[in-house]
């Protein structure tokens, strides 16, 4: 293997996407990506079907040639290196076991293509499988096995040429909500024991933000916003991010005055309120401003309370978990989204139609600078 | 669970149930019923005589004509399934969906005109003042003997049965899954590597019928050995005719014809029993 200087230099990132473009014909699958994973990252690519997630993955494993830019892949400059002389494999979303070997077999067959003796092949076989789980299924056709076994054969299959890289392309989809779960836990875990890095295609945000360290956004061939589900979760850089994470209150406001020394009022159709001035230090009076509140950020108090805020009444409520999403209508007609716990909610006898004034904390709005440039 | 058919459905499966039981099945029975009959003054009379059996299953004629029978139709079978598989590969790999309608209607043209009629002209091709012939004489080669002779008789059967087979291969292949040759290339497996590794194993219920249906045609086939292998020595197919000619011996044709059923029948079972194997328990 070559080693150098200039690979030892950039051994932080194995996977460096230079102003990558990808077109089908006239189409744009992929514009213009330009980001790097680390070395033992677990880095999920979410969006929508056909923003152009999948692409990625498949440039990066070598099943699709960038139209433009440069893939580097441990240092080395990869277009147009077949995928088969790549050391990337590939999860896939039907698995693609297969169906005419054993689980054995399918999980020694990279090591037979790479000429691996017979005695050696069994045995890191076995190891895999044992580590997976699936010993006792070695002998088995693919088709005999459930949902959850395919899964772990098909991650057997692909770490057992011991790969710095795995890619993952929704692997999870066709399984049931329990087993998702648990084999989250699963893909968790072994990353983290190998220590090896996981790119991972998904449009389940539950998905993506449980298991990654890092994710990134994607819409219509275009990358909307890379950082840790933290970061993305408190601060969505623009508001296809925000709509995308769906738990967000999206205000389009426009700055009418100071308020007090530290911030800036306000006014939003609807209402009124003020943003510090730490987020928006190049502002002035007259200029629009998007910002954000979440669900969970927003209070609620009775109508007669004589708290200042926006009056609304109740349209709806979902259950998630412990809490409920209740869904507002201002006056104005917008619509205003309320996480709360149960107990919170029963204080204000809520139903749909009943009032109620909704209102925040100053510190809980943040701007969107995707929006605001 | 089993559903009990319907009147309807009894009604509808009705005329299948006919045609087979008049034209197939019947016939059959009466087939083994004349192989115990007599032949007197070349006239068959109803008997219970094994005699036609131990006649014709103790002569070595019998069993050198079955046995080329059987090479010929295994060879023709496996060279026209090799030849086969590059085009379906193509057709069904390379070709836009456009491309494979055009050919899949340009492989069916064949079955517009007579095997006969296409075998006479392969003899315009094959002789030795044939076509090919003069091509290898203009370099100096030749002539070659490609008629009369097992040769002919395989290009015969490969001409009857190629269209078909390529058409089975193709929709075989068609069902392949796609991403079964990525993830192969994916886990090292090279371009050609993927033909024999992961291709033929995932289509090879449709390979093996394909090469089954070749070897049937081509077993009982008559055309050929009679009009490009000369019929002599015969094949089953040329005994039967052979012994019908001869002394109206239907009986001894009868024998024949029923060993050649159960041959293929034997054969059928075994390729259809390969085919389905799976692995593993």
């Amino acid at each position: 293997m070559k080693v150098n200087a200039e690979m030892e230099q950039q051994s932080e990132a194995i996977v460096k996407f230079d102003n990558v473009v990808k077109r089908f014909g006239n189409f744009t699958a992929v514009e213009k990506a330009d980001f790097e994973i680390g070395r033992g990252e677990f880095l999920a690519i979410m969006g929508s079907s056909g923003c152009g997630k999948t692409t990625t993955l498949r440039m990066l494993a070598g099943l699709e040639d960038p139209t433009e830019g440069a893939i580097y892949l441990d240092g080395e400059k990869v277009n147009g290196k077949a995928t088969w002389d790549r050391d990337t494999p590939m999860v896939w979303q039907s698995l693609a076991l297969f169906p005419f070997l054993t689980v054995q077999e399918n999980v020694e067959f990279a090591l037979k293509m790479r000429g691996v003796g017979k005695e050696e092949r069994r045995q890191r076989a076995e190891k895999w499988l044992e580590k997976m789980q699936i010993t006792e299924f070695a002998n088995r056709n693919i088709n005999q096995l459930s949902g959850g076994q395919k899964q772990r054969v098909a991650l057997a299959r692909a770490l057992v040429t011991e790969p710095k890289i795995l890619l993952l392309d929704e692997p999870l989809s066709a399984l049931d909500a329990h087993l998702k779960v648990r084999m989250q836990a699963v893909l968790s875990n072994l990353q983290k024991d190998l220590g090896i890095t996981f790119v991972y295609v998904t449009h389940s945000m539950s998905e993506a933000f449980s298991m990654a360290d890092r994710v990134v956004i994607m819409s219509r061939g275009q990358i909307e916003q890379i950082g840790t589900p933290e970061e993305i979760y408190r601060e969505p850089y623009n508001r296809f991010v925000a709509e995308f994470l769906g738990s967000a209150n999206i205000f389009d406001s426009v700055i009418t005055g100071p308020s007090g020394s530290d911030g800036w009022k306000v006014d939003f159709e609807g209402g009124e309120t003020s943003l510090s001035k730490d987020e928006l230090p190049n502002a002035v009076q007259g200029q629009a401003v998007t910002f954000i509140v979440s669900a969970e950020n927003m209070q609620l108090s009775a109508p007669d309370s004589g708290q200042p805020g926006i009056l609304a009444s109740v349209a709806g409520e979902e259950f998630i978990g412990g809490t409920a999403m209740v869904f507002l209508e201002t006056e104005t007609g917008h619509e205003l989204k309320v996480q709360k716990s149960h107990d919170e909610l029963s204080l204000l006898n809520l139903h749909a139609g009943s009032k109620v004034i909704v209102h925040w904390a100053p510190e809980s709005c943040h701007i969107l600078p995707g929006e605001n440039l | 669970m089993t559903k009990r058919p319907t009147l309807f459905s009894l009604i509808l499966s009705m005329p299948l149930l006919i045609w087979q039981l008049t034209f197939f099945l019947f016939p059959l029975l009466f087939l083994v019923a004349i192989s115990f009959w007599t032949v007197r003054n070349f006239q068959m009379q109803p008997d219970i005589n094994f005699g036609n059996w131990e006649r014709v299953l103790t002569r070595g004629v019998f069993w050198d004509a079955y046995f080329r029978t059987m090479v010929l139709a295994t060879a023709a079978a496996a060279i026209t399934s090799i030849i086969a598989f590059p085009a379906s590969y193509a057709i069904s790999f390379k070709m836009s969906e456009k491309a494979k309608r055009w050919m899949i209607f340009i492989l069916i043209i064949p079955f517009f005109t007579s095997y006969l009629v296409r075998v006479y002209s392969l003899q315009v091709f094959l002789s030795d003042a044939g076509i090919v012939n003069a091509v290898f004489g203009y370099v100096g080669l030749g002539p070659f003997p490609m008629l009369n002779n097992a040769f002919g008789v395989i290009v015969g059967m490969i001409t009857l049965t190629l269209p078909l087979v390529i058409l089975l291969q193709t929709f075989s292949l068609n069902f392949v899954n796609r991403d079964l040759i990525e993830a192969a290339h994916n886990l090292r497996c090279g371009r050609l590597r993927t033909v024999f590794a992961v291709i033929v194993p995932s289509a090879k219920v449709g390979l093996v019928v394909a090469a089954l249906f070749a070897f049937i045609l081509s077993f009982g086939d008559f055309v050929s050995p009679l009009y490009l292998g000369g019929g002599n020595p015969p094949t089953l197919s040329i005994m039967i005719t052979d012994f019908t000619k001869s002394g109206q011996q239907w009986p001894r044709a009868a024998v024949v014809a029923i060993m050649m059923i159960v041959t293929l029948l034997t054969v059928a079972f075994a390729a259809i029993t390969y085919a389905y194997k799976e692995r593993g328990k």
